[in-house]
This record gives structure tokens, sequence and C-alpha cells, in this order.
């Protein structure tokens, strides 16, 4: 007669299992980049060599503007650029006002307007932007291009 | 006194599993919504709106005085034309021609003489260029215009700074 035997409980030790995957989970959660929601991804800038990575942390004002004039702001169309703009630049201005009281209404805006145009925008698309951006105020421009071509 | 009663000591082991599992789940979210953004680069200008090209030497420098309606002397200005291909041609919207001033200079598959143009003028310390204007025709592609905005802002002032102060001006269709 076989000798009765207690059921032998094999339990892998789930613990350094664990710590990769929260080692993975921590590398995930520090390199998501929520800013990269208020790119448009579909557009296809320009390659220009002299483009430079961004340098620096300054107040940013992001238009995405597709081939045909359209403005996306966080993938929404927006349908009233001008108006759009001139709300920006009212934000913009008490964001100032609050770093600098000294600044006065009509002066310069220290946001700088970061275009992401589409290669193919004509410019007079583009250049409804731009005035709209200059009548509001802002004087600092910044034109995204690749540095080189993309290849996926 | 009371004896203490001694027990044999006990592990106390806790479940992972449901933890393990949760991780994997918020691991697995992380890798499907993973999409690291492509490496952009930009170029910087200043771009302040337009302002009057004419130069009159007799008259008087901009001011803030708004009462004072003599004529103003202008900016004396270096003026860049950039005009596009029309909608009927095979490429539309490609650069067609370029001009520093009334001097026809470039193409957008030969821009290498528009920075030598540029070059001269820019560094004549005779010329003294207060602002630079782009003429750009309304059909021109942005990817064809950044070309040209690449060769300007390569170009160095007499005071050694590079050019980034640049204003643009539409010129009707292809110009």
């Amino acid at each position: 007669m076989a000798t009765m035997q207690h059921a032998a409980k094999a339990e892998p030790n789930l613990t350094p299992l664990l710590d990769m995957v929260f080692q993975l989970i921590t590398f995930f959660m520090l390199v998501i980049n929520f800013k990269s929601a208020s790119l448009d991804l579909s557009l296809q800038l320009p390659v220009v060599g002299s483009a430079r990575p961004v340098e620096g942390e300054e107040e940013l004002l992001i238009l995405n503007i597709n081939k045909d004039g359209d403005l996306r702001i966080t993938g929404t169309l927006e349908k009233n650029i001008e108006g759009y703009i001139a709300k920006e630049a009212q934000a913009d201005f008490l964001a100032a006002r609050a770093k600098n009281p000294k600044m006065l209404f009509g002066e310069d805006l220290p946001t700088m307007v970061v275009i992401r145009a589409d290669k193919a925008t004509p410019f007079n698309k583009l250049n409804r932007v731009i005035v709209a951006c200059q009548k509001n105020g802002y004087r600092k421009f910044a034109m995204k291009a690749m540095a080189r071509v993309r290849t996926s | 006194m009371r004896k203490r009663k001694t027990r044999a000591s006990e592990d106390v082991e806790l479940n992972v599993t449901a933890m393990l599992d949760m991780a994997f789940q918020l691991l697995t979210f992380f890798i499907l919504t993973f999409h690291p953004p492509p490496v952009e680069g930009q170029v910087n200008l200043r771009m302040p709106p337009p302002r009057l090209v004419v130069v009159q030497k007799d008259a008087v420098k901009e001011g803030a005085d708004e009462s004072d309606k003599r004529m103003v002397q202008g900016l004396n200005t270096l003026v860049i034309t950039v005009l596009g291909r029309p909608a009927s041609d095979p490429k539309p919207g490609w650069v067609f021609q370029i001009a520093v001033g009334d001097a026809v200079v470039a193409d957008e598959d030969h821009l290498t003489s528009l920075g030598d143009k540029l070059k001269a003028a820019l560094t004549d310390s005779g010329a003294g260029f207060d602002q630079i204007i782009i003429q750009v025709g309304s059909t021109v592609h942005y990817g064809g215009l950044m070309k040209v905005i690449d060769i300007c802002t390569q170009q160095k002032l007499p005071d050694g700074k590079k050019l980034s102060k640049l204003s643009f001006v539409e010129l009707p269709m292809g110009g």
C-alpha cells in the first residue's frame, strides 16, 4: 500500500517577477510624454538641415496647421482661428502680467508661437495664422521642421 | 507569573498573484499606449509685422508722437521675393523663382546662389539693412518656404549675430 503523502505545494517565488514588472511600469510612466497630445502627428513636416532641437522651457502656443489650412488644437478642429488666437493672447497677457506687473497691454508677448505646418500648406493659409498672431502681440515664432527625413 | 505560551514561528506569506495581475495589466497598458514622439527641430524667428519700406531721406524718423504728421523716413529694407508655381503646374506650390532685390538668383533646386547673394548683401557694411522682408507668393508651399528661411537664418549680420528677424508679405497668387 502506498504511503499517504501530503500534496506538496509547488509555489514559484513571484517576488523577482513583480520587482521587474514594477521597474518596467516605472520606466514607462517616466517616459510617457503628455505634451505629445498637443502635437498632430499626421502632419508631414518639411526637412530642414539647420532645424535645432527645442531648447529651454518657455511658454508655448502650439498651432498645428494641415495642408488645407485647418488649425487643430489637441486633435480638435478650431474653426475660428482669429478668435482662438485672440483668446490665447489674452490669457498669455494675463499670465505675463502676473510675472511682470509693469507690462502694458499691447507690448510684445513673451510666449513663443510654435507653428507645426504640413509641408504642403500654401503660404496664404499659413500667413493667415501668422498675421493673426502678430496682431495679438506675438513676435517670437518657432517654425517646426524635421532635422532629417523620417524613415517610418 | 504566567508563563507565555511559546508558538512555533509561522511564515506569513502574502499572496502577490493579484498584485502581479494588476501590474501586468498596467504594463500592458503602457506598452500599448507608448508612442515615442518624433525628434523635431525648429527654426526660431523674431517676426514683427512688416513696416514701411520706402526710404525718404528728407523725412523724420519714426517716433511715438501721433500728432506729428510729417512723412516717416522708413526702414532700409532688403526684400527677398519667393514666387511659386501655379496650381495648373505639375508641381504646384514649388518655388519657381527667388529674387534678392531685383536680381533673380535661384529656384528651389539651386539655392546655394541665394546664400551667396545674401551673404554679399548682408556683410556690405554700407547697406546696413534695418529689416528683411520676404515677399511670398500665396501658393508657395511651407516646405519650399522653409528652405528659403533655412538659407536666410544661416546668414550673419555685420555685427556677427545670426539673422533671425524677418517679416513676411503675401503676394497675390503665385506672385
